[in-house]
């Protein structure tokens, strides 16, 4: 399916573009199955820990940053203030999950190679997109239907 | 190795890592190709070009007009008047045949009665002694020139036929015209003269024509011409016989029974219509490295022979032939030794671009 032309109707004569083969620098000395299987969990443990960053992404770190922000305020009196604490620590949060995840994701990509799987792109995409749907349908569940639009005003 | 040596080892190369390394590939490949050199084939006498389109197109328009009938036998033919008006003689003294072979082989089968002598200098063309022996007579060779023919056929006195190819293979010495004539002059009136003139496109030193001035006069000379050699079509097999006027019921017996096929006429025929100034710069290419090769061989200590064809014919005085050719073939060019025919310290050497004598030269230097 990946490299096979025939799937693409004719249109790529040769391999689609982006269907590449891994090239490694050399020949890798794989483990025993032990430790394949063993890779193989850890790879799972690792896309875990991918999808719990995503979805603090989406909800308890806004939400925190929210409640930081919310603090400062009552301290200071300055909603400026606990405004702009909100954002710095919403983007440094956020840029730092991110940071780890992607190199999360590369990991699992080498780990899951370990494992024995022709494993050629990360999940990182894929984890976000469905995490983002997720949490989006979550919300818009709670905002609509559970406390209800303009009910606590 | 250590555990996260042991993950690194699946990192993939990048794409512009793998970029590098196919393009360092290609450019071992192109310099292994600049390297490799094709063997230079100088042991044959036939053009080493593929043929004119044109030739090509023709032979194709007549192959899908109709391979499944004969050919029109006795009709007359394009190509024998094309040849007529090109020699400026009569038609009827034009006989084509299935390559000048066929029509030398057919012509000693008509003249030479069992027992009977076919005479030829030597070296020479190898069919001539197998013409005399297939027509059941007896060939005698004859190192030399026109004197030492004569005198062998006044002492041959079954002597019906003296073959001389002209340039000679492989010598390629030409047989001027007041040679040839004096030759035929001397000749008892009983004795023909076949003059395979094969080659005749390559010479320079007498007009291409010249010898067939004489056939008005002497009515048992005939001459041979092929489209094998300077018009590079050997693989169609096409030929010609021009005789005397007297000559017409000697040339009507040479005729191939059931006529030359069409497919080979019409490529002949677009030869001579369309690729006259392409054998004209052929002809030329090949005249001036001809002199390229004998000076260059003489300079080298090689005797060479002045040839007037598409190859020399040379013996060096320490090498013979066949060490001379194996020298070469380690080198990657192929001559012909003299061995076959009985020249061990020859070797012929075939004529062919500048490139072509310059790698043979630069070949020598190295293996002499």
């Amino acid at each position: 399916m990946r490299s096979d032309p025939s799937d693409t109707g004719g249109l790529f004569v040769g391999r689609r573009p982006g269907t590449a083969p891994v090239h490694y620098r050399s020949a890798p000395d794989r483990g025993s199955a032990l430790r394949q299987r063993v890779d193989g969990s850890l790879a799972g443990v690792m896309l875990a820990g991918i999808v719990v960053l995503c979805v603090l992404c989406w909800g308890p770190i806004p939400l925190a940053c929210l409640w930081i922000g919310s603090q400062v305020n009552y301290l200071t009196g300055s909603v400026s203030l606990g405004i702009l604490i909100s954002f710095i620590g919403l983007f440094t949060l956020l840029f730092g999950a991110l940071a780890l995840m992607r190199r999360l994701d590369q990991a699992w990509i080498l780990v899951r190679r370990a494992a024995g799987h022709d494993q050629r792109t990360g999940a990182l995409g894929r984890v976000f997109a469905i995490t983002a749907a997720i949490c989006a349908t979550a919300f818009a569940f709670w905002f609509l239907v559970i406390h209800g639009p303009g009910v606590g005003s | 190795m250590g555990l996260l040596d042991y993950y690194r080892q699946f990192e993939g190369m990048t794409e512009e890592e793998v970029n590098v390394e196919l393009r360092a590939e290609a450019a071992e490949r192109k310099r292994k190709a600049l390297m490799r050199v094709d063997t230079l084939d100088l042991s044959q006498t036939t053009w080493p070009e593929l043929p004119h389109p044109s030739i090509v197109n023709a032979i194709t328009f007549v192959a899908r007009r109709g391979l499944n009938r004969y050919p029109h036998i006795g009709a007359g033919s394009q190509l024998r008047d094309e040849l007529a008006a090109r020699h400026e003689v009569e038609p009827e003294r034009i006989i084509l045949g299935n390559g000048a072979a066929e029509l030398l082989s057919s012509a000693a089968r008509a003249l030479i009665e069992p027992g009977q002598r076919l005479l030829s200098p030597w070296p020479s063309y190898p069919l001539f002694p197998l013409m005399g022996r297939r027509a059941h007579g007896r060939s005698v060779p004859v190192s030399g020139g026109v004197d030492e023919l004569l005198t062998a056929v006044a002492a041959e006195p079954g002597a019906r036929v003296v073959a001389i190819a002209s340039p000679n293979d492989p010598t390629g010495e030409l047989l001027s015209t007041a040679e040839l004539a004096r030759l035929l002059d001397g000749l008892p009136g009983d004795v023909a003269v076949l003059l395979d003139e094969s080659l005749v496109e390559f010479a320079d030193a007498q007009p291409r024509d010249a010898s067939l001035a004489l056939l008005t006069d002497h009515p048992r000379l005939f001459v041979f011409r092929s489209f094998s050699k300077a018009w590079g079509l050997a693989g169609l097999r096409v030929g010609y016989a021009i005789g005397g006027p007297g000559a017409r019921e000697l040339l009507a017996e040479l005729e191939p029974d059931l006529g030359v096929s069409e497919v080979s006429q019409a490529g002949a025929l677009e030869a001579l219509r369309s690729c006259s100034e392409l054998i004209a710069r052929r002809i030329a290419t090949v005249a001036h490295e001809r002199a390229a090769v004998i000076e260059g061989l003489r300079a080298r200590g090689f005797e060479v022979t002045d040839s007037q064809a598409n190859f020399v014919w040379a013996a060096h005085p320490s090498i013979d032939g066949s060490e001379l050719s194996a020298r070469l073939a380690r080198a990657g060019i192929l001559i012909a030794p003299g061995d076959a025919l009985g020249e061990p310290r020859h070797t012929r050497i075939a004529l062919r671009d500048a490139a072509a004598t310059t790698r043979l030269l630069d070949a020598l230097d190295k293996s002499l």
